[in-house]
């Protein structure tokens, strides 16, 4: 029989050990280095390609150089305010542009706009210049309305008709609604089950290969004891990071619906990630071995787990944005119960090498 | 011939020992794991990624809208009760009304309509797709050419163009050269329309991956033929090179980790003792053990780079990673306490190296700070565009200089003291620091230390500036600026950290005054060769004198370092190691301030 107070008396000791090493907040740092990187990454590369974003620099003109006939293209491209066309003959415009006095030309074929042929443009930019980017970003725009005004001219030779669907109104710039609630809400919370995951390995293998497990052993505690208490410490220190980073979220204006819930489900998901990784540990005994099964075993369950519709993962980005089916609970039991066996299994191993 | 030999034993024990651990209960299971792994990718790849299925509900008035939104996990339809007036009394986000779309008025209203409206995009793109006569469906086809410019390449690339773009006046641009050499746009003769069908359909099939649903503008974008409709038309971002960086870092970094439990193992229990002990060369014993791993990792980068199909010039850029990889895992190694201090410091280390890697090279082919990650140079091999020699300078030459410099800080450190000692992290590493000092050369001792501290100085500000380059203007340069100075400062006490763990001489008021002096000299000496050396580049845009203070005459910034070093110092002087913080802090401060003034024609 387990004796629950020795499990609390080494759980406590291990939080102690981890306060006193101040790994914990190395663990902290390591999630916000994360998170901030996953953000810089979308925001940034967003800004970045986002035309409106270098719009609002003021007052500046990107010369743009015209060749070739006149066509509906070179008014579209003059309306445009933050461009300033030149109609010139291809060779200077090119030579100019090498010159970087111009930022881009484009060059359309003679075809006519309701000729059996495609119109063709030729569009030159900049190589390795990140201005070629704003100017293509820009110019596309543009390219867009004149291949909506030829495909409404040709219309008639269409032998599929669309639905048409008209937005009510329109939706300003880039949104990262889905980016934060369907990618970095989950990566955030399950964070902490995978480094809680790692540590388990650590607590248990060092005691095995630094040797100190027999010192243990000489106090009343037994190994399935001195496992359970190491196992609770690393689960303890999960719904204290979830919380954190909940109402980190939630200070930048980040709502989330159903709080409990959530923490309910990463808690349990995150209990059943650690009892594997402690009983991969509790078999190999020494920590290389068992962080190498583990990771991989990791990443084969996460791919496997997502791959099924409703699972955890995105039962919490629903309970997130507020509307998950009442069936969440059911993959709730379902996650207890994969516990409950798991707690089984270590058991098992653990008698199993207490006794050889 | 001697050492040689030595370093072979060591390095072929060590392959035994690696064996040895490699049992025979780990070996079927990694097997099966991978075959698993295999199997398990597939699948998903087949079922796809269930992570935001119903995420949004939206209201249909009729069951054709099916077509649009059929296949999208992402909704939840329900049918739309006539004469509805407020949909968010029903819990929707979107509806479908007789033709038009309504939405709430929330994020999540507009976030639904976004991704709807790419639905309803790549809906109209099958149609058109089917269509039999394409050149109606898609009248328009862009030719693009992006010409190399002739000009100097320095003023587009450093960064300053995203601030002051060139601008275009009313006057007619003439060239100088006007080019020759130009092919008129033609037909489409040389395209079967059939081939043009094909090609837009590849292309909708590389757009339905899970990353390019987050946002619209990103796309990517590669081995496309040359013409293109316009909605094709998008800034080329690698997304292929996300994955490439993990493909080599995982590798790299596992095989790193076994070098640092390698090394952790030889100090659990005192077991490196006979080795240490031995008559045998500390250098010897350490790069004895990495040899094995070294050639590992070599082995496993040319395996990828040859299933990728990519030229084995791909091979060099990597070498450098591989070093760094291996010089912070005997770091490491050598500093952890207990295995969770290694996790934690180790995860830490490969996040940020990997960040490192991967964001610059994000922008290859865009911006000259992709250039920064050697991963760019393997993305260039990759895409045939190759690499010059400045190019490998300019982009490894901080890799090679902070694994040297670790290596020797390690090396140097590789005694029993410093092994065996059960200190706390930043105590291992002031006593590795006061072993780098000399009893009878301090002061040069001092300058040395400071010249050393001065790549992984550059690679820090480097982060900044690959972290923070894209945030707007002024904010961008003052949080580099702060950041930079606070890692200047840092890196400037690690000498006096070492003087005072040295406990030689001690620290009166004489010698913290004349530390702070050389300790600056060192700094100015290092910052200026490395400059001269690598990154005359970035150092030339604003960012860089941000970061460098290379502008002005020498011996104001020297005044500076010598200045804000003595704070440092002061304060170690009056509170202990205790006070160090706050010292550094105030220098910080004066370093910042110091930096505004100088740069306010930017900032204001």
């Amino acid at each position: 029989m387990v004796n629950h107070r020795l499990v609390t008396i080494i759980a406590k000791k291990e939080l102690r050990g981890l306060s006193e090493e101040k790994t914990i907040i190395l663990a902290i740092l390591l999630q916000l280095f994360i998170a901030m990187f996953s953000s810089f990454l979308m925001v940034g590369l967003s800004a970045m390609y986002d035309p409106s974003m270098y719009g609002r620099i003021s007052g500046v003109q990107y010369g743009i150089g015209y060749a070739g006939n006149d066509t509906l293209l070179l008014d579209l491209l003059a309306r445009d305010p933050s461009l300033m066309v030149y109609q010139m003959d291809p060779g200077n415009a090119i030579g100019a542009l090498k010159e970087r006095k111009l930022a881009a030309v484009v060059w359309p074929s003679g075809t006519s706009p309701d000729a059996e042929e495609p119109v063709v443009v030729k569009l030159y930019t900049i190589k390795n210049d990140i201005q070629s980017t704003v100017i293509e970003v820009k110019v596309k725009d543009i390219l867009l309305d004149y291949e909506g005004i030829l495909r409404d001219i040709r219309r008639d030779r269409l032998d599929l008709q669309p639905i048409t669907v008209t937005p009510s109104r329109p939706v300003a710039g880039s949104t990262f609604y889905e980016f934060i609630y369907g990618l970095l809400i989950p990566l955030l919370l399950f964070m902490p089950a995978i480094i809680s995951a790692g540590l388990v390995i650590d607590l248990i293998t060092e005691e095995f290969q630094q040797q100190t497990l027999d010192t243990l052993r000489s106090t009343p505690a037994t190994l399935e004891e001195i496992v359970n208490g190491k196992i609770l410490a690393c689960i303890a220190i999960i719904p204290i990071q979830v919380v954190l980073w909940l109402f980190l979220l939630m200070l930048n204006g980040i709502r989330i619906a159903s709080v409990i819930e959530i923490l309910l489900h990463v808690v349990f998901a995150s209990t059943a990630l650690i009892l594997i990784a402690a009983t991969v540990a509790v078999h190999y005994q020494e920590r290389t071995k068992a962080q190498f099964i583990f990771s991989t075993a990791t990443i084969v369950v996460i791919l496997l787990i997502l791959a099924l519709p409703s699972n955890p993962v995105n039962l919490i980005v629903l309970l997130a944005v507020g509307g998950a089916p009442v069936t969440h609970w059911a993959v709730m039991a379902a996650s207890i119960s994969a516990c409950l066996i798991l707690l089984i299994v270590i058991r098992n191993v653990i008698q199993k090498k207490e006794f050889a | 011939m001697e050492s040689l030999h030595q370093l072979l034993t060591i390095a072929i024990w060590e392959i035994k020992r690696f064996q040895g651990s490699m049992t025979r209960d780990l070996l079927p299971i990694a097997a099966i794991l991978f075959i698993l792994l295999i199997l398990v990718s597939g699948f998903t790849a087949q079922q796809g990624i269930h992570l935001q299925d119903g995420i949004y509900r939206i209201g249909v008035d009729s069951q054709k809208y099916f077509n649009i939104i059929g296949g999208d996990m992402r909704y939840q339809v329900y049918a739309l009760p006539p004469d509805i007036q407020n949909i968010r009394t029903l819990g929707l986000d979107l509806a479908i009304r007789t033709e038009s779309l309504l939405r709430t008025n929330d994020d999540k209203g507009s976030a639904a309509q976004k991704s709807f409206e790419r639905d309803y995009q790549a809906y109209l793109d099958t149609l058109y797709r089917h269509q039999n006569d394409l050149y109606a469906a898609y009248p328009l086809w862009i030719d693009t050419e992006s010409v190399v410019s002739e000009l100097d390449f320095l003023a587009t690339q450093s960064g300053r163009q995203l601030a002051s773009p060139y601008q275009a006046s009313n006057t007619l641009p003439v060239p100088e050269n006007p080019e020759k050499d130009i092919v008129a746009p033609s037909g489409v003769d040389s395209y079967n329309m059939d081939d043009l069908r094909l090609q837009l359909e590849q292309e909708a099939a590389r757009g339905e991956d899970q990353l390019g649903r987050y946002t619209d503008i990103l796309q990517q974008q590669e081995a496309l033929g040359e013409l293109r409709v316009p909605s094709m038309l998008s800034p080329p971002l690698p997304f292929d090179t996300i994955i490439f960086i993990f493909i080599f870092i995982f590798p790299l970094y596992f095989t790193s980790q076994f070098f640092m439990m390698s090394i952790m193992n030889e100090r659990t229990l005192r077991q490196g003792e006979a080795l240490i002990a031995s008559p045998v060369r500390p250098a010897i014993v350490v790069f004895g053990k990495m040899l094995p791993y070294a050639l590992g990792m070599i082995l496993i980068v040319t395996i990828i780079l040859l299933m990728v199909g990519a030229g084995i010039s791909a091979i060099f850029p990597l070498i450098p990673v591989i070093l760094f990889f291996l010089s912070f895992a005997l770091f490491i190694g050598m500093i952890s306490r207990s295995y969770k201090e290694l996790s934690f410091i180790s995860i830490f280390f490969s996040t940020v190296a990997t960040s490192y890697l991967f964001f610059p090279s994000i922008f290859a082919n865009v911006h000259v700070v992709s250039l920064l990650s050697p991963v760019t140079l393997v993305i260039h091999v990759m895409d045939g565009t190759g690499y010059t020699l400045t190019d490998y300078v300019y982009s490894t030459s901080l890799f090679f200089l902070t694994s040297f410099i670790l290596f020797g800080f390690c090396i140097r450190n590789f005694h029993e003291e410093q092994l065996f000692t059960e200190k706390g992290i930043t105590e291992t590493i002031a006593l590795f620091l006061g072993t780098m000092v000399s009893t009878r050369y301090w002061f040069l001792s001092l300058v040395l230390i400071t010249i050393m501290t001065i790549p992984f100085v550059f690679m820090a500000q480097m982060m900044y500036l690959v972290l923070f380059f894209n945030l707007p203007m002024p904010f961008s340069l003052i949080l580099i600026m702060f950041l930079a100075a606070l890692t200047e400062e840092l890196a400037k006490s690690a000498g006096l950290i070492g003087l005072i763990t040295h406990r030689y001489p001690a620290l009166s008021w004489r010698i913290v005054l004349l530390s702070a002096l050389l300790i600056a000299l060192g700094f100015i000496l290092g910052e200026k060769l490395l400059l001269f050396v690598t990154l005359s580049q970035i150092s030339d845009s604003v960012f860089g004198a941000a970061l460098f203070l290379s502008i002005g005459l020498l011996w104001i910034p020297f005044l500076l370092h010598a200045g804000t070093t003595l704070c440092s110092g002061i304060a170690l002087k009056i509170g202990g190691r205790r006070f160090l913080p706050v010292g550094i802090m105030i220098a910080t401060v004066i370093h910042c301030l110091y930096n505004m003034y100088l740069l306010q024609g930017w900032i204001w």
